[in-house]
């Protein structure tokens, strides 16, 4: 008996010799979908035998076989390439004004790279940087997996990157077409890295990268990303339209901030079954779906550094979340600016934003416009508005019948019993 | 006290005391017992001296020492000086010096004999003096996080010495995803259990690195609980996890430790694949053991009927609480400990203002639960215990006096283990073995010397087993591409691969098998069973839904369905509804003065016989069944007069396995001769089933459960049971009654089968072991002492059977005769 013909049995998908003659047990047998379903692999089977050459698919593509089974598909974009209503614009000023030093996430320095053994790669470990890194040494990215379940299973099948070389921008792509050509593919996208400093991703830092390191380490090769600083441009969108956007995705942005929208876009989601057709069946097409898609996602990338620069700047212009950007500004050492968003913003703020802007105000010493805030609010009966008019008199004007007249109208609560008590006793006994 | 009267009665045992009163001389045990413990033995054996079957004493053991090994790392040398332990017991420093000299050892020594030094030295020492890590593995979480605690404990004292903190982890489901970073990097000890190496580790080694190449010991704790289908799964884990190892050129030491089997080194073997070194002689000092084997009287000697052993466990139970004694009751079925526990609740826990003194302890409660419990009994607020196989681990919970077996465990190691519960800490113990009305526990009663003389049992498993061996090679191929020429387990692996890329799960390519699929195998993999999902347990009562409890998937359709009576903490619950596709069952609180026990029924069709042998005038064979379990109805019981009242009708899908099993069966020529009534036929097919189902599992040194046991046509036609009213009986694949003579071929089959699917290796040595069985089956019921047949030896029979012209015990004698 067959491997296959035990598998089965113990499965109880192959009917017993016995089974036949009894009318009982028909549900033992397969039904006739299982049957067709068998037949329909042993099609998919038979036409597997056919798998063009990897020169047919590197011609469809308009590719270039850079290694046996590595493929490189390079693009030459200029310095004023339109993307949606975006212009990818890299002018004299470069991306270091554009890039806020809070998005980035400091290198890990090169850590990894140290302890394990070195096996094939010359160490490349550079020393740490500097905040923000000159923009030539940006590089975006993006990847093509396998399957989205993670873990050492899942490949790595395009690698996508975009940088600026000085004059126009370099988008090249990397396509793995023989899964032993994987050493060979790895070691072009650890050589692409070596000279870049700050990597751009959207969720790169939770997906791509990971995938990334695994697979370098499953190939005993050197892991250049725990060297790169790393801007995971999803965070800075999540913190500016988290609370306004119904999702963050890549298109939505696309569709909200950058003015593009994809034609024919092959979906994320059926990368893998493009890369097994192609592995199992030789089809190219669905492949060159699979590399559109990964450059719209490169040059979205790339579009969207400039565009988060300005949406920070005036994020009532491109309906984000104002106090959210202020919080932020504030957290990044720059009240003042914090300060000047809010107040442009002053109509449309709620409770929780004026009561975020007189802080602001009460921090740098401006108490009249603070107060003015709070006055407002306690109008309306705001707690924390009222609290703060309390703690303002009691304790910078030093005057506790004041200070008691805002506390008594807190809502009943211990808190409202606390201070009130407290301020009683500062009274003069009448 | 009906049980009481009924002993004194000399007639009702008229042959029993004479064969079976031969206790053990007693040594002095004045000076060494403590008085309680004393008067509770010599207040049993002055008053049921006649149900005490026989008695032994295991005398004191004084410590056997060994000197610290002079290169251990001094911090830790200090550490251990400091906390009183200037020296090792002899089976310590053996662990020692052969994980020094990287030989993977298991040790094999009793319960509170300090294994957990065994490991803890050389894999701190390893920390401290080298730097390298450690991966321990428990059967479930609650171990590690005891484990954690006493490393931390320990680190601790080497802290205080000078040495350098120790960090040690648990890795489980309750880590959160923030902090699983840190126990990767930073971690010198994990703690983790089979199925988080399996799931979240193996697949995800590449996270894991550092941790790996720096991993000298892999610690395996509670060994003996990997049998059975769970074993052949851990077996190939540890596979997976030695190639993991190797690809990061490590070859960690594997130092196992385990209750007492016979055949620790051999299943360490099996398990981990390399030879292991056994260490089976305790150096640990040991307080004096009083074993008594007691046996129920006999309240109706005609039918064989005993009292029950759950009476005579509350009884003895309720003498050492009585006596001021900390006292646990093992049951063997989750029922059981809600049973007894209420019965001991219901004297000791009347007041409901005080704490509670009698707690359940078993498998299902939710964690919380458990820990509550764990804290009670080792603060030693609790008198009484009562619990399932769940407290044979090492779950830390304080010393007992007493340990209390209401039936017999089903295995000498079992035994042992549950024994061992009581005593700890040198002082004298007293453990009572008391005997149900079960064949096994009967032949136990009448062969004393079976049980002392009885050396462990061997803990088996088959990791090659093909559903679970393909599993794991699914799961392997993903972690790491297998190379051409490579091997895992003893199926050719280029087969198993090649069916695999069949499949669509793997491309060949360079020497190299490559996963491709879009999926994550492990998921799909569960090591505590075939099929996937526990059951919650949801309690509706006052509008809310509260989780109250778990239940797994093979043990759902017998406690869950709709009507049952499901008990915690000896609380009844009534399942309203069952969602049988959702895994839950909703239950409320009710007052019910019954519990409810679920009827099962089983048919099996021969898939494929593997071999085949005539024996006189039937044959025996070997070979695949499919089986289908059916669930008709329950009965619901009254407390305490333990009467029927009333029936219920379960409505659930069936269950279905493949599994391995032996047959046999008759010349129809020869039964129609030897028993022409096809009803007197039945009846001896099952009688001779009952018998040889015991004797089997004796031979096989399997638990009862292991094992199953069927009479049905062979083609699923039909099947029979013991109906309802006592008489055997013969029902359709539907479950209707069907008449006998319906048919015009008769040809009834006796099947003993592995009871997990795709067998688990028990068939086949007993297919071997035919003839044998038969033998010691038909001197089983040929000896016994009863008329027509009694739960000793072919089942529980009907009085008005007794009078028949043959027997159900002539019947069954019959069939076997054919089969010799």
């Amino acid at each position: 008996m067959t491997l296959k013909d035990r598998l089965q049995r113990l499965r109880g998908t192959l009917p017993s010799p016995m089974a036949s003659d009894d009318p009982m047990d028909s549900r033992d047998r397969p039904t006739l979908a299982e049957r067709l379903a068998r037949v329909s692999l042993a099609q998919a089977r038979a036409t597997r035998a056919s798998i063009p050459p990897v020169a047919t698919l590197a011609e469809a593509l308009g590719a270039q076989e850079i290694a046996p089974g590595v493929l490189c598909l390079e693009r030459r974009l200029s310095g004023r390439h339109q993307h949606g209503r975006t212009v990818l614009n890299a002018d004299a000023a470069g991306f270091a004004d554009l890039i806020d030093p809070g998005w980035i996430s400091p290198a890990v320095d090169g850590l990894r790279a140290q302890d394990g053994r070195t096996r094939d790669m010359p160490d490349a470990c550079a020393p740490a940087g500097a905040a923000i890194p000159p923009d030539a040494d940006l590089v975006c990215l993006d990847t093509e997996t396998s399957g989205l379940s993670g873990g050492t299973g899942t490949w790595v099948f395009v690698t996508g990157l975009l940088r600026w070389d000085g004059r126009e921008w370099c988008l090249r792509q990397y396509l793995l077409t023989r899964l032993d050509a994987e050493p060979a593919y790895l070691r072009a996208i650890a050589a692409e890295l070596a000279g870049a400093r700050l990597l751009a991703t959207y969720n790169g830092l939770t997906f791509d990268c990971p995938l990334l390191s695994t697979r370098l380490r499953l190939s005993g090769l050197v892991d250049p990303l725990p060297r790169l600083s790393q801007l995971d441009l999803l965070r800075p969108v999540r913190r500016a339209f988290g609370r306004v956007w119904s999702d963050c995705r890549l298109l939505s942005v696309e569709r909200r901030l950058l003015g593009f929208e994809r034609q024919d876009d092959l979906p994320g989601a059926e990368a893998p079954a493009a890369w097994l057709a192609w592995l199992r069946a030789g089809e190219t097409h669905p492949l060159s779906g699979v590399l559109r898609h990964n450059r719209w996602d490169l040059l979205s990338l790339a579009a969207l550094i400039p565009r988060l620069a300005e949406v920070y700047r005036d994020p009532s212009a491109c309906a984000a979340d104002t106090r959210a950007i202020a919080t932020y500004h504030r957290a990044q050492g720059r009240p003042a600016l914090a300060i000047q968003l809010l107040t442009a913003q002053r109509a449309h703020l709620d409770a929780a934003g004026l009561n975020d802007l007189a802080l602001l105000h009460r921090r740098q010493g401006d108490w009249e416009h603070a107060c003015a805030i709070w006055e407002k609010l306690a109008a309306s009966g705001d707690a924390d508005a009222l609290t703060e008019l309390a703690k303002y008199h009691e304790h910078r004007m030093r005057d506790p019948s004041r200070a008691l007249l805002y506390a008594t109208r807190l809502p009943a609560g211990p808190a409202r019993e606390l201070r009130c008590g407290r301020l009683r006793s500062k009274l003069p006994s009448l | 006290m009906d049980n009481d009267r009924q002993a004194t009665a000399p007639a009702a045992l008229p042959r029993r005391i004479g064969q079976i009163d031969n206790p053990v001389p007693s040594t002095d045990r004045s000076n060494t017992e403590t008085p309680a413990l004393a008067r509770l033995k010599s207040h049993l054996l002055e008053r049921h001296r006649g149900r005490i079957v026989a008695e032994s004493i295991q005398p004191a053991q004084p410590a056997c020492w060994r000197d610290l090994p002079a290169d251990l790392a001094p911090p830790l040398a200090q550490a251990l000086a400091r906390s009183g332990r200037p020296r090792l017991y002899r089976h310590q420093r053996e662990a020692w010096d052969l994980a020094r000299a990287k030989r993977h050892l298991v040790v094999a020594t009793p319960t509170a004999s300090g294994k957990t030094l065994c490991y803890n030295l050389p894999v701190l020492d390893a920390v401290l003096a080298r730097g390298r890590k450690a991966l321990y593995l428990f059967p479930t979480k609650a171990l590690a996080q005891d484990q954690v605690a006493e490393l931390l404990d320990l680190s601790r004292a080497v802290q205080a010495a000078g040495g350098a903190g120790v960090k040690a982890f648990t890795f489980d489901g309750d880590t959160p995803g923030d902090a699983r970073k840190a126990v990767r990097t930073r971690g010198d000890i994990v703690l983790s259990n089979p199925d988080m190496l399996h799931q979240a580790i193996l697949p995800h080694h590449t996270k894991w690195a550092q941790f790996f190449e720096g991993l000298a010991y892999v610690v395996v704790d509670e060994l003996h609980t990997y049998r059975g289908v769970f074993g052949a799964h851990v077996a190939n884990v540890l596979r997976r996890l030695r190639r993991i190892c190797r690809f990061y050129g490590v070859e960690p030491t594997f130092i196992f430790a385990s209750a007492t089997i016979a055949n620790p080194a051999e299943l360490a073997e099996r398990l981990c694949g390399a030879p292991v070194t056994a260490i089976t002689e305790s150096g640990a000092p040991r307080g004096e053991r009083h074993l008594l084997l007691w046996n129920p009287p006999v309240i109706n000697p005609d039918l064989g009927i005993r009292a029950s052993a759950r009476s005579q466990s509350t009884r003895i139970a309720r003498a050492a609480a009585k006596l001021g004694l900390k006292c646990i009751v093992f049951a063997r079925s989750r029922l059981m400990v809600e049973v007894i526990t209420k019965y001991l609740k219901d004297i000791f826990d009347r007041d409901p203002r005080r704490p509670p003194r009698v707690l359940a302890y078993r498998g299902g409660y939710l964690p919380s639960e458990r820990r509550r419990a764990e804290q009670a009994m080792r603060a030693g607020a609790v008198d009484l215990v009562v619990s399932t196989s769940a407290l044979e681990l090492g779950v830390d919970i304080g010393a007992l006096d007493v340990s209390v077996l209401n039936g017999y465990p089903g295995t000498v190691a079992a035994t042992w283990q549950r024994l061992g519960r009581a005593g700890r800490r040198l002082k004298p113990s007293l453990g009572v073995l008391v005997a149900t009305s079960d064949a096994l526990d009967q032949y136990m009663m009448r062969h004393p010397e079976f049980f002392f003389a009885a050396s462990p049992e061997h803990a088996r498993i088959h990791p090659d087993q093909l559903l679970i061996l393909m599993d794991h090679v699914r799961c392997a191929a993903f972690e790491l591409p297998f190379s051409d020429g490579e091997s895992f387990g003893a199926e050719a692996l280029e087969e198993m691969l090649g069916y695999l890329r069949d499949e669509g799960l793997l491309q060949h390519q360079g020497e190299r098998w490559f996963w491709v699929a879009d999926s994550y195998p492990a998921n799909a993999v569960s090591l505590r069973s075939v099929a996937e999902g526990n059951f919650v347990v949801i309690d509706t009562s006052d509008g809310r839904q509260t989780v109250i409890a778990e239940v797994d998937y093979s043990s759902a359709p017998g406690t869950l369905y709709e009507g049952a009576i499901y008990l915690i903490q000896s609380q009844p619950y009534q399942v309203e509804r069952l969602d049988w596709v959702g895994r839950k069952a909703f239950v409320t609180r009710t007052r019910a003065d019954y519990y409810t026990d679920a009827i099962d029924y089983t048919r099996l069709k021969i898939l494929d016989r593997f071999e085949w042998r005539a024996h006189g005038r039937g044959a025996a064979a070997h070979g695949e069944v499919h089986l289908v379990r059916r669930y008709p109805g329950y009965k619901k019981i009254r407390y305490y007069s333990h009467d029927n009242v009333g029936y219920g009708h379960i409505d659930l899908p069936d269950q279905e396995m493949h599994t391995t099993a032996l047959w046999w069966q008759v010349e129809p020529d020869a039964l129609e001769t030897a028993l022409p009534d096809r009803q007197q036929a039945i009846e001896g097919f099952l009688g001779a089933a009952y018998a040889l189902h015991h004797v089997a599992a004796l031979r096989a040194m399997a638990e009862i459960r292991d094992l199953g046991r069927a009479v049905g046509d062979g083609q699923g036609t039909w099947f029979a049971v013991m109906g309802a009213a006592g008489r055997g009986q013969i029902q359709g694949p539907d479950g209707a009654p069907r008449d006998p003579l319906a048919d015009q071929r008769f040809e009834p089959t006796l099947f003993l089968y592995d009871n997990y699917p795709g067998g688990v290796g028990l068939s086949a040595p007993l297919f071997d072991d035919a003839p044998r069985l038969v033998a010691d089956a038909r001197d089983l019921v040929g000896a016994c002492a009863c008329t027509g047949g009694c739960p000793a030896c072919v089942g529980p029979v009907l009085g008005a059977d007794e009078r028949l012209a043959i027997t159900p015990r002539q019947a069954a004698l019959a069939v076997l005769d054919l089969l010799r």
